[in-house]
């Protein structure tokens, strides 16, 4: 499927130069250029991949358990403040057309499902979300867009499952 | 991210190359927090009339052991009962209409001929879950010809809503993370706020040059120029003094050429419909159409000019630059000198119309239900007192959500949009092949008494949640569509007129002015008002 790969370019993409930001970040930050308040305001925004800007030491990282699509866990070490979007880009985690709109409320791609204590700790949903998640398919209770979902150490050891989606279904059915 | 990304190419990006080392600061959070227009979303809507096939879909997914219906044999009015209905019976400003005509008559899925071009038209809330959800990266709206022919000719670039593919996801990924996030458009709420602020002085003086001292003519002429303003305000960065008295020439001259280019749209769509062989007789509107977009660039193009020699002379002089959207486009290039320009073109003239139209329509409708307008307008006292609202207090104020949601469900400023199918797929038990020309018919679901009980009735209240988990399922009316080639200044017109509204209720009592008759919506390239809205504003207090 065409989407696939696109969105996997895309997805590419944004990580690449993510890098790249972080790099050059560096790079200016030890020449103490003028630009040093670009950047402090970038990392105070926590945008940046951190192991490069703000080492972490792997005991201040959060871990995060995924179940994909075939019901298979995948575990992986996540920053405090980055999304769950971020997590799935980051770790470069392949799950079909998810995040289409790259965190921006302009769908439901990264719609997750988590259990029921996980997701009471989740923090506030605003109204935006909750009209998109509206539009969710196989929308449950304790659904969430995982592009608003900020990891913190409360958090640490959660389950996220990705639901089934449309594609998964026609193609049970042979007729896509 | 890539915003930050850009924020770093700053330094070595061509336009600063040789600048590098002056002092440039740029006010990040602004940046990120960059934003835009109304509502990128263009009519391609076709439908047709006559002949009787009974309807024969159900809702939903394919079903096993189900047989796959064809083309062939999908429901539709015949080509022939089509051309009359658009071409004689004018068939383009009741587009909506026949719409829902045809929706009742064949069913949720049903094709149409129009000219040449084969539409299949979607009016099912499921369906159109279905086509919407199944869409991939870069989804393709419709046939745009007219739009790009312009460009062809005069070697502009596309924006957003004229280009497809690879083009148009590059200039997407720009601007979605700029204008889309609710929390980055946030930032622009004191800068609406003071344009909201000379629309409510607006009202004051223009019923004060009627008799009554109450009556303001024409609304949507005003809330034309408040959205203008607005949109400017967020794109430019700058005033253009449209709802000043007398409005700058240059204002003007573009208000000019918007109103010829929409006038133009109608003869377009017809265009669109003549096979191209048949040109050289029946003669294309292009002029008249290449010249309101000749207008259209000529203003986009001086105010990038403008804000370019700005920063220029800024960093030859060592000073900071700071600024809003437009800096920061400039500044980081990731998108070309032509490609901003044809950006900030189709996005100021997406975000005007669209937003005066729903502002329009809302107002009418308080008028016109006072009920409704006492209970939103207890809403608003009680949540804010007198003081002004931001954009951080719309969240307490559901009921003006509602009332966005409710006018735009009752008027859709899009009563349909196109897609062109980019797999094959199965749709309603239908085969359709890759390529196939959808016509999404927002107007027929978002009027449909399954999806919304008293459809007819208008009320802002059906919206309101119960609590977190309740939900409303809204498939059936989605104005700024869904996904990833949806509206992309839907936050900027929500915020444009969650705050006018909310104002203009803290300000005034509208009532139905005698003159103020039953007005009925029509098609005009997006459905407006079929004549103009005359409404009475009374002080509060």
């Amino acid at each position: 499927m065409s989407f696939v790969s696109a969105s996997k370019r895309l997805l590419t993409l944004t990580v690449s130069q993510s890098s790249a930001f972080c790099r050059c970040v560096t790079a200016k930050i030890s020449s103490r250029s003028p630009l040093a308040c670009v950047q402090t305001q970038a990392l105070r925004r926590g945008i940046c991949s951190s192991q490069v800007t703000q080492p972490l030491r792997s005991e201040n990282k959060v871990t995060v358990n995924f179940v994909n699509r075939d019901g298979e866990k995948i575990t992986v070490k996540a920053n405090p403040g980055d999304t769950l979007l971020d997590v799935v880009i980051d770790q470069d985690l392949d799950f079909d057309g998810f995040g289409a709109c790259e965190g921006t409320l302009a769908c439901s791609t990264c719609h997750l499902v988590f259990d029921e204590e996980v997701f009471k700790q989740l923090g506030p949903i605003t109204d935006e979300e909750m009209d998109m998640l509206d539009l969710a398919y196989g929308l449950t209770d304790t659904s969430r867009l995982g592009c608003q979902i900020c990891l913190t150490k409360a958090l640490d050891g959660m389950t996220a499952r990705v639901p089934e989606s449309v594609a998964d279904i026609r193609q049970s059915d042979g007729s896509a | 991210m890539s915003i930050q990304s850009t924020i770093l190419r700053v330094g070595r990006k061509t336009l600063l190359a040789d600048v590098v080392t002056t002092p440039f600061l740029l006010r990040t959070h602004s940046l990120h927090k960059t934003a835009t227009s109304g509502s990128l979303r263009v009519a391609a809507e076709h439908s047709g009339a006559d002949d009787l096939v009974p309807p024969a879909i159900e809702v939903g997914d394919v079903q096993k052991g189900t047989r796959v219906k064809s083309l062939k044999e999908m429901p539709g009015p015949s080509a022939f009962g089509n051309l009359i209905e658009f071409f004689y019976r004018d068939g383009f400003s009741r587009i909506h209409e026949i719409q829902m005509e045809h929706s009742q008559k064949y069913g949720k899925i049903f094709k149409s001929r129009f000219g040449p071009q084969l539409v299949v038209s979607i009016a099912g809330r499921d369906l159109l879950a279905q086509v919407l959800r199944a869409e991939g990266v870069a989804p393709q709206r419709a046939n745009m010809e007219s739009w790009k022919e312009y460009r062809d000719i005069s070697g502009r670039s596309t924006g957003l809503i004229s280009a497809e593919g690879d083009d148009w996801l590059k200039m997407r990924s720009v601007l979605r993370q700029l204008i889309m996030r609710p929390r980055d458009v946030a930032a622009f709420s004191d800068d609406v706020s003071a344009v909201v602020v000379d629309l409510v002085k607006r009202i004051k003086v223009l019923r004060s040059q009627q008799a009554d001292r109450h009556t303001v003519l024409n609304i949507n002429d005003m809330y034309f120029k408040y959205a203008m303003e607005g949109i400017s305000t967020i794109l430019y960065e700058s005033r253009l003094g449209c709802l000043e008295d007398s409005i700058p020439k240059t204002s003007q001259e573009y208000i000019t050429a918007l109103n010829l280019m929409f006038s133009s749209f109608k003869t377009t769509m017809y265009a669109g419909a003549i096979p191209k062989w048949l040109r050289p007789v029946i003669p294309s509107p292009g002029g008249k159409f290449c010249s309101s977009w000749d207008g259209l660039f000529k203003f986009s193009q001086m105010h990038v000019d403008k804000k370019l020699a700005d920063i220029r002379a800024k960093m030859v002089r060592g000073e900071a630059v700071q600024g809003g959207l437009l800096t920061h486009m400039l500044v980081t290039m990731e998108m070309n000198k032509e490609e901003i320009t044809a950006n900030m073109t189709e996005m100021l003239l997406a975000g005007v119309d669209t937003t005066s139209f729903t502002l329009s329509w809302a107002t009418y409708l308080l008028a016109r239900h006072p009920h409704v307008q006492q209970q939103i307008f207890e809403e608003v006292t009680q949540t804010l007192g007198g003081r002004m609202p931001t954009a951080n207090d719309v969240p307490n104020l559901p009921l003006i959500r509602g009332l966005v949601k409710e006018t735009l469900r009752l008027f859709p400023v899009l009563p349909g949009n196109g897609r062109i199918t980019q797999d094959d797929l199965i749709v309603g038990g239908y085969f359709l092949p890759k390529g196939t020309q959808l016509a999404l018919c927002h107007f027929s679901t978002s009027m449909s008494e399954e999806n919304f009980p008293g459809a007819d009735d208008f009320r802002p209240d059906r919206w309101i949640r119960k609590d977190q988990s309740d939900r409303v399922d809204n498939f059936g009316s989605i104005p700024f569509g869904y996904g990833i080639r949806s509206c992309i200044g839907r936050r900027i017109a929500e915020l444009e007129m969650h705050l006018a509204l909310t104002q203009i209720l803290q300000n005034f009592r509208i009532e139905v002015s005698p003159e103020t008759e039953d007005i009925k919506a029509k098609t005009h390239g997006l459905l407006c008002p079929g004549a103009p809205i005359d409404l009475k504003f009374v002080d509060r207090v």
